[in-house]
């Protein structure tokens, strides 16, 4: 008999535990070894044709001569054929505009640093979606989620609406009335939805009480 | 005796130089980029920022025994920053979670009598560890990109990313743990365009 703190187990019983130790720590061993395996086949691209000469030539230049990268948020543009900006606008004029261009316009351009928004109590203001595709799309869906501190004028008691529509190639301004309903944080998600895949953007808000 | 006057290197020899000592280098470091951030145009990004911090200390690289992990290092940092400006971003873009139904046809349904190991090599497909790994946070993405794929120690990881070994165990423990809940629970889609 061993003692283990204040209870009393036999040999027999701790050779079993140690036992299943020892087969549960192979398991996660090979688990783990299996799922390693798994990354190393995962594929990682080689550098598109000419981007080391660039990168190499480039950084070797004055800085007022360096091409810029993209800036901002458009690189997480970058990764889809379609790609959602927001320009968001105050009732008389524009205030900001956000706007994500396509990859390859963005290469040396640079986009507007994105600033904080901020609305006033009760204020009621139209946020522009523009969801800009590369390529018509039929029956797609759009949903757009209001939470927190902010609603959508008009469904105060719908915290998400959507709908069926069919989005031009080009860009597609949805116009958003967003309205201030208490202080605090809030947030406007719009999804769109096309043949199972989807697509996110997430536009955080601060109420302030002024 | 003279001290013989050292020449002053030129530009062009510079960017010469500089172009010898990275440029085995940049498909590797573009690859770790490309992992760490999922897309071709940042892991560009990452690696043209990274090489421009890095040409004014040609002299510093000079003298280093191995350039990679150096690199890497400060394309960690930089990178880190990246997302910690984009984490205060009142914008942020991002691959919708998917919210998981149950009702789609493409789901697959694993058999509970199978044994761990066989559950996981089930699982791994390679669309489907793309997919899980497109949906872990960078943090997870970096330590297993370069402890699992590139095969870094944890000494090195420790040096690299300026982090004690323990926490990079646990940050390990955690990546591995997040990357098999996906692959077990998650339904996944193909993560393309709209």
């Amino acid at each position: 008999m061993y003692e283990a703190g204040t209870n009393w187990i036999d040999a027999t019983e701790l050779n079993t535990r140690l036992f299943r130790v020892e087969a549960i720590r192979a398991i996660v061993d090979t688990q783990t070894e299996t799922l390693r395996r798994a990354l190393k086949r995962m594929p990682a691209p080689e550098p598109q044709p000419g981007f080391v000469d660039r990168a190499l030539a480039n950084a070797a230049r004055e800085p007022a001569t360096r091409s810029r990268p993209r800036a901002g948020l458009a690189h997480l543009a970058g990764r889809w054929e379609t790609w959602i900006g927001a320009a968001l606008g105050g009732a008389v004029a524009t205030v900001l505009m956000l706007i994500l261009l396509r990859p390859l316009d963005g290469v040396d351009q640079p986009v507007p640093a994105p600033m904080g928004i901020s609305m006033a109590l009760n204020e009621t203001r139209a946020i522009d979606v523009l969801i800009d595709s590369e390529r018509t799309l039929e029956d797609a869906t759009i949903r757009i989620v209001a939470t927190g501190s902010v609603v959508l004028d008009g469904f105060e008691n719908e915290r998400e609406i959507g709908w069926r529509t069919h989005l031009d190639r080009g860009s597609n301004v949805l116009s958003l009335p967003v309205v201030a309903r208490s202080t605090g944080q809030g947030q406007l998600v719009a999804v769109i939805e096309h043949e199972g895949r989807t697509r996110r953007m997430i536009i955080n808000l601060t109420v302030r009480d002024t | 005796m003279f001290l013989k006057k050292r020449a002053r290197p030129t530009h062009a020899d510079a960017a010469a130089e500089f172009d010898n000592l990275l440029r085995d280098h940049v498909p590797a470091l573009y690859r770790a980029a490309y992992r760490w951030t999922g897309a071709v145009d940042r892991a560009e990004d990452l690696v043209q920022e990274l090489l421009v911090r890095l040409y004014p200390k040609l002299d510093e690289l000079r003298g280093l025994d191995r350039v990679r992990p150096w690199a890497l290092r400060v394309m960690y940092r930089i990178f880190v920053d990246q997302v910690r400006r984009e984490r205060s971003s009142p914008v942020q873009f991002g691959a919708d979670a998917r919210e998981d139904s149950g009702e789609d046809e493409g789901h697959e349904f694993i058999d509970p009598a199978q044994g761990p190991v066989e559950l996981l090599e089930q699982q791994l497909t390679q669309e489907r560890v793309v997919a899980a790994w497109e949906s872990l946070g960078e943090e997870h993405r970096v330590v297993l990109s370069m402890h699992d794929i590139e095969d870094y120690s944890l000494p090195e990881l420790s040096e690299i990313m300026g982090v004690p070994i323990g926490t990079l165990k646990s940050r390990l423990h955690r990546a591995r743990a997040k990357l098999r809940d996906l692959l077990a629970t998650e339904r996944f889609q193909s993560l393309d365009r709209v």
